[in-house]
């Protein structure tokens, strides 16, 4: 019940400060400025060609949403240390692994909730536009969406403990993009070369989170069907154990690091 | 009187630089304790150890007989730093809400104590400000307010009076005063000497790490020619 009430302070402190800081009115506008134009539009009036614009619009949401959530949970210990309200934060009877957690789980909650509204809005526009409105895909894409956020806001979260926000961003911003882009790859690189590199590329592999798994914006886009729900539940699975094992080295490096 | 900090030839050093050399000092429930020093004299890493923010390299610190470093210990304790910039995005209801849940708290305990408090420390009429339009004097009642909110038994406050304006140094000695008759251990440490003079049962005074006089007021200033300044400076040029 303690413990409870303690991150249940914790997490409201960080929805004040989205509230507060009228972020949730610029995710909003984005949203309507990012989703609308592009769902509607019919370029050059070929029939279908919309769904490259829906592509692009649920790109930028993914870019604006990634973000939010690393931008937060990146300057969640600098800014606590930089402003001294770590001081009386740490006084308080809540042990240190509290107070993380709480605060991560609060950023985290803040940036689920902008993801939310994006799709939200996202399905109510295409809703509007099409009957056939892929549910079971959808659902998929946001679960899977959320999980990754999950993922990438633990590391970031680890991240702060070792770098200041800027390097924490670019180190973790160049790891995600290039497992987005090149993670499928690296098998195949490591397979080209010979035992010591080999062996440090298939670490590297089993080690760095695999982004590419949570992507579903291409099966939403053009209506495929959906994936096995065990699948789905499977990368889940994997999202939240990731980010369990970067919460528990975050809490024990922040467990001995000198205020 | 038992005794509620028990600091024992202590010692922490940042890197090459030696903060508190060999510290053994106490302090008895009950009692207000000045601890005074010229800036970089070690008092704030003290209060940091004694809050358990990190450990001594040597000697043992124990507050209420435990060790600082417990969440449980600081039930028991309540601390108002030097100077804090609180969440500019919150009121001062807010500010104290979030505490209270922090320290385990029920709503309505909260919102009680948070009323008597924000009377107490005159912030009454910036309720419903936002923390950022605060001047400093300001934050540092809000500050006073959190460190009170859970009725702490043993009191640190880290230059409690800096950027108080006059009225607000004689309300804030006066509930410091209030809170002895309470039954409150108070350490603060300060450089307003004319506050520690009038306050504190004991003082303590620290220089380049080290302790250099720990004596009860009335036995330093008790020729009654001269006062807590002029010891103190005395006691920093002689040492």
């Amino acid at each position: 019940m303690h413990t409870l009430r303690q991150i249940s302070a914790l997490m409201r402190l960080s929805l004040f400060d989205l509230y507060r800081r009228k972020d949730l009115v610029v995710v909003a506008l984005l949203t309507v400025v990012l989703l609308v134009p592009l769902s509607f539009a019919t370029p050059f009036g070929v029939k279908g060609a919309s769904r490259y614009l829906n592509e692009i619009a649920l790109l930028l949401v993914w870019i604006f949403v990634l973000a939010i959530a690393m931008t937060r949970t990146a300057r969640i210990l600098p800014t606590e240390i930089e402003s001294r309200t770590i001081y009386p934060l740490l006084s308080k009877p809540a042990s240190r692994t509290v107070i993380l957690f709480g605060r991560y789980a609060g950023v985290l909650l803040a940036s689920l909730s902008v993801l939310f509204l994006f799709y939200f809005l996202y399905a109510l526009i295409n809703n509007l536009k099409s009957a056939l409105f892929p549910w079971e895909v959808f659902a998929q894409a946001f679960l899977l969406h959320a999980s990754f956020i999950i993922l990438v806001t633990a590391l970031a979260l680890l991240g702060s403990l070792y770098f200041n926000p800027d390097a924490n961003l670019s180190v973790m911003g160049i790891l995600i993009v290039s497992m987005f882009l090149y993670g499928q790859q690296l098998p195949v690189l490591a397979s080209e070369h010979a035992l010591p590199i080999r062996t440090l590329i298939h670490t590297f592999y089993w080690f760095a989170p695999h982004c590419e798994l949570f992507d579903m914006r291409t099966r939403l886009i053009h209506h495929w069907p959906a994936i096995p729900w065990g699948v789905c539940c499977m990368i889940f699975l994997y999202a939240l154990t990731y980010a369990g094992l970067c919460f528990g080295a975050a809490a024990w490096l922040f467990n001995r690091k000198k205020i | 009187m038992s005794s509620v900090i028990t600091i024992d030839h202590v010692s922490k050093a940042y890197g090459t630089c030696q903060a508190v050399s060999d510290l053994t000092l106490s302090l008895n429930s009950g009692e207000i304790l000045g601890f005074l020093g010229a800036n970089g004299a070690g008092k704030t890493t003290t209060i940091k150890m004694l809050l358990g923010f990190f450990a001594p390299d040597n000697g043992q610190i124990a507050v209420y007989g435990q060790n600082p470093s417990d969440a449980t210990t600081r039930q028991r304790v309540g601390y108002m730093p030097e100077t804090a910039y609180y969440y500019p995005y919150l009121n001062i209801h807010e500010l104290l809400s979030f505490y209270g849940g922090l320290c385990g708290m029920s709503a309505d305990l909260i919102r009680q104590r948070s009323e008597e408090l924000i009377v107490q420390t005159g912030l009454e009429h910036a309720g419903k400000r936002l923390l950022k339009t605060y001047s400093k004097g300001m934050l540092q009642r809000a500050g006073i307010a959190q460190a009170l909110l859970h009725d702490p038994d043993l009191l640190i406050l880290d230059e409690p009076f800096t950027g108080l304006d006059p009225l607000a140094r004689i309300q804030l000695r006066d509930l410091i005063l209030d809170l002895k008759t309470k039954g409150k251990t108070i350490l603060f440490s300060s450089h307003e000497l004319s506050e520690a003079e009038l306050m504190c049962d004991r003082v303590a005074i620290m220089k380049a790490g080290r302790l250099v006089l720990d004596k009860p007021v009335k036995e330093v200033v008790c020729d009654g020619n001269t006062n807590l300044e002029r010891i103190f400076l005395h006691v920093l040029q002689s040492s």
